[in-house]
């Protein structure tokens, strides 16, 4: 265990241009932790990780790793190292140069830094290609070299920026399986940086989902997908049916909540007061066919299949419903008017209003 | 080929190929081979046929000036006199010194028939022949057999021409022999190259000489064998010295606009805000928009006796007279500096421009000083800017004209491009000035493919400065 932990306190960063990208932040990232920050472009996660890099100043409070205020140690200082979004290697070294850059300023011999590379490189498996220049390799070996370029400087801290986002699926599934590894392996502190869920649950031991320079939550990747807390986690983070409606009853963590759909019942974490408006959430996969809890009227619109599920979406008064079962050959959903469809009350979450993630249908539009 | 007629159609291409053909072989290689043809050629006044072919000439107009006087035996003498000296041709422009020999007769005016007459004066065998400094003279009489003869103005007018007569067939003959020799020899020489490396004495006192002795250029050109002395007499290879002073100069205005011009560029390219880089860019553009000889006559008003400089200096009584900057040869190279530096900034501006700025940050965060980043991420990529900067403000400092002459008017060593065009327009050889261009361009040429090997720069590299 070489990691560090990462501590903002009170952090907050606001642009020359007046533009706060991050409100005051409280976070604490714990040492040998894999820690996702999750967000729509333009959340503020980069800078972030700018910040805890030391490229930019926090304008508020401080960023601590290991217990120390890292304010006016430069990035060249830090115990830390970063992954670019486009990996930024050196395209006029060859490969072995670029692993052992980060040694040279610590006056290591050429031998000894040739010998430090190759270690490295034949940790990420690209051990015989130490004297190629990164054009030469492969999407997927050039990200192995600036892991390991990023390890040669032994950081305590090893930061991601979205360093998959260039990457195919099958390579970019692959590269999830490896980083996991060799985090394990080293055990440094991982901040990892994406907007893609899926990246960020299948890795993280922890993630935060942020939006708007704010962090809407923390916790693991059951509690985030299991017990959003904000309605822009809620629909941020995987696919989730939405009710608008106002509380009509509370009680011992469950409530009412009145819809132009009916009234149902759900979980209330928040315990919300009657008379609040509020949103309802449930996954389509939550959704049950002829189910009387929680029972609504919607007639069937399209039908998906996607061989193993079914992704079936009613229209319930202008509102799209989506439905995710599992494709037992057995489904038959009338096309022609309207199907009872349901959901257990446990896996429905009432939560107050707010913004929400932006549809894909808006994200086009833009 | 294929691919350029798909692509651009058959009249693009042939536009193409047409605009290269122009550019390499009539503006690139057609001028330097005529320029090469020139300076292996030997001068046309020099040969020997051309000796004979003006003696030839100079009789022949002797012959027609002396029938005038043979129409009008009783003309005035002092009349006549204007006659015979203004002669149409240009054949009777003084030539070298060595080809007018005084007349050998030594006749006294008293027995003279007519007035002087330059041609028939000139009409005489004994003629001296062209030869470099150091061979020994040699007369067209003596090295071609001829018999001595020449038009004495104590003969009859008749016997003149009949002299006269005789040297032109004489000479014609010997010039129609000469010119076949000469053909037949191998016509090129590298005696135009030689004038390059000649030494010359220079006249110096003994005071003068202790003094000149005492300078660091001086003893620097002793080193290095372009000074020297022999029986007390000091020898210089001023071809070679104003060379090798224009080269150094240029080579150091080179290395002080890279030095001046590498952070500005960083500045505008890397280290600004590309909103205020627009600013600081347009403040690199606004010198190009004024011409070259306004930035240079700037310069004027400033050093000049009673310029700006000047003015400031006796303002505040610093000096009382005022200093000669135009003497300096600091000066000069100032200038240069400051009016090609702007062919420094752009290449490598261009090229850095083109960096990732990721990669600066990942080299800090790799825990690189400033320094670092700068010699191992910054130059490399800038290199092919830097290599073309270099060339460019190099190549346009070494064939300065405009900057010394302006400058220095005349009051400082010559500049090696106003040597060059000395030599073709105000020597009696241009042959030499072609032969100083020929071999300035090859030395420049050598010394640009010596820096691109130490810069490790390949010709592919060029390819991304835009």
């Amino acid at each position: 265990m070489r990691g560090k932990d990462v501590t903002l306190d009170n952090m907050s960063i606001t642009y020359p241009n007046g533009f706060r990208a991050v409100q005051p932040t409280n976070l604490t990232i714990q040492a040998g932790e894999f820690f996702s920050i999750l967000g729509p472009s333009g959340c503020g996660k980069t800078t972030i990780l700018r910040a805890v890099s030391g490229f930019i100043e926090p304008s508020e409070g401080e960023v601590r790793i290991g217990g120390q205020n890292m304010a006016g140690i430069g990035p060249n200082t830090r115990p830390t190292a970063l992954i670019f979004q486009n990996l930024a290697l050196f395209p006029l070294m060859p490969v072995w140069e670029n692993v052992a850059f980060g040694l040279e300023s610590r006056g290591l011999s050429k031998r000894d830094r040739r010998a430090e590379a190759q270690k490295l490189l034949d940790l990420v498996a690209l051990g015989d290609q130490a004297e190629k220049k990164p054009g030469e390799l492969s999407g997927g070996q050039r990200q192995r070299v600036a892991i390991a370029r990023a390890l040669a400087v032994e950081p305590a801290v090893l930061l991601l920026d979205e360093p998959l986002s260039a990457l195919d699926l099958k390579l970019r599934q692959h590269m999830r399986a490896e980083l996991r590894a060799i985090q394990k392996q080293t055990g440094v502190t991982f901040i990892y940086i994406t907007h893609d869920q899926g990246e960020a649950l299948t890795m993280s031991d922890r993630i935060a989902v942020m939006n708007e320079g704010r962090i809407e939550q923390v916790g693991t990747g059951d509690e985030i997908y299991s017990a959003p807390q904000t309605a822009f986690t809620a629909s941020f983070v995987g696919e989730a049916n939405r009710l608008e409606g106002r509380v009509m009853a509370a009680s011992e963590g469950m409530a009412d909540i009145e819809t132009p759909m009916g009234r149902f019942r759900a979980r209330n974490p928040h315990d919300l007061a009657p008379g609040a408006e509020a949103m309802l959430f449930v996954r389509p996969e939550a959704m049950l066919l002829d189910h009387v809890e929680n029972q609504l009227l919607a007639r069937m619109q399209r039908r998906d299949l996607e061989g193993a599920f079914l992704n079936l979406f009613f229209d319930a008064q202008g509102t799209e419903l989506a439905v995710h079962i599992t494709n037992d050959g057995q489904v038959h959903v009338p096309t022609e008017g309207d199907t009872k469809i349901g959901f257990r009350a446990e896996s429905a979450v009432i939560l107050p209003s707010g913004p929400l993630a932006r549809t894909g249908q808006e994200l086009a539009a833009q | 080929m294929k691919g350029l007629l798909k692509g651009y159609g058959a009249a693009l291409s042939a536009f193409f190929f047409g605009a290269v053909l122009v550019w390499g072989l009539i503006l690139i290689i057609l001028p330097q081979l005529t320029m090469l043809e020139r300076a292996i050629t030997a001068p046309k006044r020099g040969l020997d046929s051309s000796v004979a072919l003006s003696l030839s000439r100079d009789a022949q107009t002797c012959i027609s000036v002396l029938k005038t006087y043979e129409m009008q035996p009783d003309a005035e003498a002092a009349s006549a006199g204007g006659m015979g000296i203004p002669s149409a041709s240009g054949m009777a422009v003084p030539s070298s010194s060595g080809m007018a020999v005084p007349s050998a007769t030594g006749q006294t005016p008293a027995q003279a028939t007519r007035p002087y007459i330059l041609q028939c004066d000139r009409a005489n065998t004994h003629k001296s022949l062209v030869r470099a400094s150091g061979e020994p003279s040699q007369y067209l009489d003596t090295l071609y057999g001829l018999p001595v003869m020449a038009v004495s103005d104590g003969d009859t007018v008749e016997k003149q021409i009949a002299t006269a007569d005789e040297i032109t067939k004489l000479a014609k003959a010997l010039f129609v022999d000469l010119k076949a020799r000469e053909a037949s020899a191998t016509p090129y020489t590298l005696a135009n190259f030689g004038w390059l490396t000649q030494a010359r004495m220079i006249p110096l006192s003994e005071t003068q000489k202790t003094i000149e002795d005492a300078k660091l250029s001086k003893k620097l050109i002793g080193l290095i064998g372009l000074r020297f002395e022999r029986d007390g007499k000091v020898y210089e290879r001023i071809g070679l010295i104003t060379l090798a002073r224009t080269l150094s100069f240029a080579i150091a205005a080179t290395a002080l606009a890279l030095l001046l011009c590498y952070p500005m560029a960083y500045k505008v390219a890397l280290a600004t805000t590309p909103e205020r880089a627009v600013w600081l860019f347009l403040g690199l553009v606004i010198p190009y928009a004024i011409v070259e000889l306004m930035r240079i006559y700037a310069w004027t008003v400033i050093i000049d006796n009673n310029g700006l400089l000047n003015g400031v200096l006796q303002w505040l009584h610093v000096v009382d007279d005022p200093i000669q900057f135009k003497r300096f040869p600091g000066t000069v190279f100032v200038v240069i500096v400051y009016t090609y530096v702007l062919f420094m900034v752009f290449p490598i501006y261009n090229v850095m421009n083109t960096l990732d700025r990721n990669q600066i940050e990942a080299a800090k965060d790799l825990g690189a000083s400033t320094w670092r980043v700068h010699w191992r991420i910054i130059i490399p990529h800038s290199k092919p800017g830097i290599a073309v900067g270099a060339i460019a403000t190099f190549m346009l400092s070494a064939g300065a004209f405009s900057v010394p002459r302006i400058i220095s008017r005349g009051l400082q060593a010559e500049w090696f491009s106003q040597t060059i065009y000395n030599k073709f327009f105000e020597s009696e050889n241009s042959n030499v000035g072609a032969a100083y261009s020929f071999a300035y361009t090859m030395v420049c040429f050598v010394l640009v493919g010596l820096f691109m090997w130490l810069m490790r720069t390949r010709l592919k590299d060029f390819a991304r400065v835009q």
